[in-house]
């Protein structure tokens, strides 16, 4: 594979890759570098944070008394930020990078919010677990999901007053996509998923009580069907492989549809869905190397931290500031804006966050400071000044490690960072207003590759 | 020809050489397509308690319903024999008696959403309760209407879904001058002038492109702005202060037709009482020199203020001397030249309610949307919000 190759599927698969860990690729075969991609993802190791102050209560403590439901509530928000935060290190610092890809993107897929820092942490590990495996199943998972029964109101669907939330977007958002189904069959689907509820540990429970066991006809179908029953009907439409892997498409590949590879990967993935197969096709094909796809894609907010932090790794001494910067650039994680996700693409960049996505590296990493310097001209004390003056004002508490940057970078001459750090085609406008910039510094010259338009390209 | 001149016109002609193509077309078209009106939007987040802001202090039901949270009679301030403004809000009985407002009452949509988040996008991108829009209403305004981002300005740390179009968005500023210094770092200026070529539909065309306009919308801002300081004083809180640069921004005459603000904090599920006082005092306080400000400056007839909240809050009081999510609550028109003065409708029932326990809706937002659109802004409410809406008449 080329160099270019290398890193095109190391952004799609994972989050970027350094020149050291690129030194030791190089050398191997596509099809030695894939198999390694997937064997590291083997492992499903689950995202937890410290609860212990949370362990110990009980239902009956919450439910009688308001002063202290409030408080687990309050407490519980603030777990959740931990826990983003605690997601955020993992994506900078990941083992099984191919997975923790994969969860961020079924996270977009199967969207879900919840306050309860156990129902929601356990979602978070149930993408993680099933996002290499089988569709089948983890759509079933997800229909029982504690989290997912509350989000989308199944809690609230009734035998006697059938509530429709979640039986149309599983058919909108998760398995067919608009217009391949009818009200009718929203109406029968939903029966189905009547008396699906969790206990306090949320385990899936269901209510036989309000459970409709009756007839459903559901796309030509009929029996007493349930969840499960609907699940695999929907399954058995070719339309559901069609839906994901346009979906897969756009989100590893890019934003536009190409029709035939789409129809070599619904042939891969249907009948059996499984996750891996599909994932493994897509970055053994030729296609998926084609010039137009590499660096073709806007980074999307948490690509863009975390790709900076594997270049200039970051400590935040208070991290508060890793939300507040994510909610600045317009995506928090386990904070979607609606069960539809974040559109991405071009949805991501406003007058407001590309002046901030440009500005951020300097800000971040460099006291706010972008050189200007071009070969010839070098004014040391000014730098020293304006690095003084603007230090000040620093908004962010974070300490960034350069130290990373020289050991990860140590055998890149400060005139090839380019290659390393703008994955996208430059033109020749940008290819000589890059070679008259002074390489006199390489930290210099990294915040200046990183303050282009071009570095918010993957 | 003299040399002044000869120096005048290169660097003219030098400086328009550097402006991208579009840009410049933009500026041009602006100043036609867009109209002298102005709206300033203002969000109550957090879902305010509509009920007790416009107050039926006839109605027993409200009192059995907030046994410790109800505004007693003696409290309000009257606007008639059955209902009463909250005491906080005397700035808006000051406005209410010159004409200049207009109280829609019991508005809302069909399937209201509880959800802080998803009501707040309902009414910013004007969709029905179960579609899912990903532009705002004011964004697919500067779609067809506008041509620069400036051309809707939103004064917060970032933009709201609400100034998001299709193919322009607004601009979000607390700090002309800061986003300015950002937009105009020597680095940035360079890079601006990589070759046009990058101008194209794709992802990265559209990077530069939105780069060199928000320079552009930017400088606009901080020049066309930066001689002018409001002489009012205005309230030391942040979001008077939000009022005051709009107040700046409308003043100096910036080709803005819609400008959106909010002020937080009315999510009370307890101890409502307190909050709702303060936070009613700093939003009342505030408009009233806002409105002042504008008067002083002639610039009041052509500005329409509209204030919103996601939601109202249930009829019946919770445990906590505060109010859980609801629906349909009110909204306040403030103009000089309302047609409809005064309370533009009945307050809902309080015994007919919904499964639970909220009021239900009279008037769908959108229809004020649309009312706004087309007979103040002057533009086809169609086109923006996707579907036809009744028109009201308080303008």
């Amino acid at each position: 594979m080329t160099f270019k190759q290398i890193q095109h599927l190391y952004w799609r698969a994972g989050f970027g890759v350094n020149p050291k860990q690129l030194a030791l690729l190089k050398h191997k075969s596509r099809k030695q570098i894939i198999d390694d991609l997937f064997k590291a993802s083997k492992q499903v190791t689950p995202l937890k944070i410290n609860t212990s102050g949370l362990d110990k209560i009980s239902p009956k403590e919450i439910l009688k008394n308001e002063t202290i439901r409030k408080k687990v509530i309050e407490k519980s928000l603030k777990k959740i930020k931990e826990l983003n935060v605690a997601w955020i290190e993992r994506l900078a610092n990941p083992k099984e990078t191919l997975r923790e890809r994969m969860t961020l993107f079924w996270a977009n897929h199967f969207v879900c919010e919840d306050k309860n820092i156990f129902h929601i942490q356990q979602f978070n590990n149930t993408l993680r677990q099933y996002a290499l495996g089988d569709f089948k199943i983890f759509v079933k998972v997800i229909s029982k999901e504690s989290a997912m029964i509350k989000y989308l109101n199944n809690k609230q669907n009734r035998k006697q007053s059938p509530n429709e939330n979640f039986a149309r977007e599983l058919l909108e958002l998760f398995t067919l996509g608009k217009g391949n189904y009818t009200e009718q069959d929203i109406k029968e689907n939903a029966r189905a998923f009547t008396g699906y509820n969790h206990n306090f540990e949320g385990e899936f429970k269901l209510r036989k009580l309000q459970h409709d066991f009756g007839y459903k006809t559901f796309f030509g179908k009929t029996g007493r069907f349930n969840g499960d029953d609907i699940i695999d009907i929907i399954l058995e439409l070719k339309q559901c492989a069609q839906f994901i892997c346009e979906k897969v498409y756009r989100y590893f590949v890019n934003d536009s549809i190409n029709k035939n590879h789409i129809d070599e990967m619904v042939y891969v993935f249907y009948p059996n869905y499984n996750i891996e197969v599909l994932m493994r096709f897509v970055f053994s094909s030729d296609w998926f190397y084609d010039k137009k796809h590499i660096g073709t894609k806007i980074k999307s907010p948490i690509d863009f931290l975390v790709g900076l932090n594997n270049t200039v790794q970051m400590t935040f001494k208070k991290p508060n500031e890793v939300i507040g910067l994510q909610k600045l650039l317009g995506q928090i994680l386990l904070r979607p804006p609606n069960v539809a996700g974040w559109k991405g693409g071009k949805q991501w960049i406003d007058s407001n966050t590309i002046l901030l996505r440009l500005k951020l590296p300097s800000v971040l990493l460099n006291d706010s400071y972008i050189s200007l310097n071009e070969q010839g001209g070098f004014n040391d004390a000014f730098v020293q000044l304006t690095r003084r003056n603007n230090r000040k004002k620093t908004p962010f508490s974070v300490i960034p490690n350069w130290e990373f940057f020289n050991s990860k970078f140590k055998e890149i001459p400060c005139n090839k960072l380019q290659d390393h750090l703008l994955i996208c085609k430059l033109n020749d406008d940008t290819i000589l207003f890059l070679e008259n910039l002074s390489k006199s510094s390489k930290r210099e010259y990294c915040i200046q590759l990183m303050s282009l338009p071009e570095y918010q390209m993957c | 020809m003299k040399r002044r001149d000869f120096v005048k016109n290169t660097a003219l002609g030098s400086s328009l050489f550097l402006v991208p193509s579009f840009v410049k077309a933009f500026e041009e078209v602006t100043a036609k397509t867009l109209g002298v009106k102005r709206l300033v939007i203002v969000q109550l987040s957090g879902g305010n308690d509509g009920l007790n802001t416009i107050v039926p202090f006839r109605n027993d039901l409200y009192y059995k319903n907030r046994p410790t949270i109800a505004i007693q009679k003696n409290n309000l301030l009257k606007l008639n024999d059955e209902i009463g403004l909250h005491a906080s809000l005397q700035p808006m009985k000051r406005l209410y008696d010159n004409g200049y407002l207009s109280i829609i009452n019991n508005v809302g949509y069909p399937n209201p959403n509880r959800s802080h988040f998803r009501s707040t996008d309902i009414w910013q991108t004007a969709s029905n309760s179960n579609e899912y829009l990903q532009s705002g209403w004011i964004g697919r305004y500067l779609d067809n209407y506008g041509e620069m981002a400036h051309n809707a300005i939103e004064v917060d740390e970032s933009l709201s879904l609400a100034m998001k179009g299709n193919n322009i968005n607004g601009i979000a500023t607390t700090d002309a001058k800061r986003l300015y210094r950002t937009s105009q770092d020597p680095y940035f200026k360079k890079v601006m002038r990589l070759n046009n070529e990058h101008l194209n539909e794709h992802n990265l065309g559209y990077l530069y492109k939105t780069m060199i306009a928000a320079e552009s919308s930017a400088k606009y801002i901080y020049e066309k702005t930066k001689t002018f300081s409001s002489r009012q004083a205005y309230p030391n809180n942040s979001f008077a202060k939000q009022l005051k640069t709009i107040a700046e921004f409308i003043n100096s005459g910036l080709k803005t037709s819609i400008y959106y603000t909010s002020l937080d904090g009315f999510d009370t599920h307890a101890n409502q009482s307190n909050i709702q006082t303060r936070l009613l005092k700093n939003y009342a306080e505030s408009i009233e020199v806002f409105v002042k400000d504008l008067k002083e400056n002639n610039t009041f007839r052509d500005t329409l203020i509209l204030t919103f909240s996601e939601f109202g809050r249930r009829v019946k009081q919770n445990a906590a001397n505060g109010t859980d999510h609801g629906t349909a609550n009110n909204v306040f028109i403030i103009g000089e030249d309302l047609k409809t003065q005064g309370l533009y409708n009945d307050i809902g029932s309080l015994e007919d309610l919904d499964e639970n326990g909220d009021l239900k809706f009279e008037i769908d937002f959108r229809t004020i949307y649309a009312t706004v659109l087309n007979k103040w802004l002057q533009v086809d409410d169609k086109v923006v919000l996707n579907r036809s809406y009744n028109q009201l008449d308080f303008i």
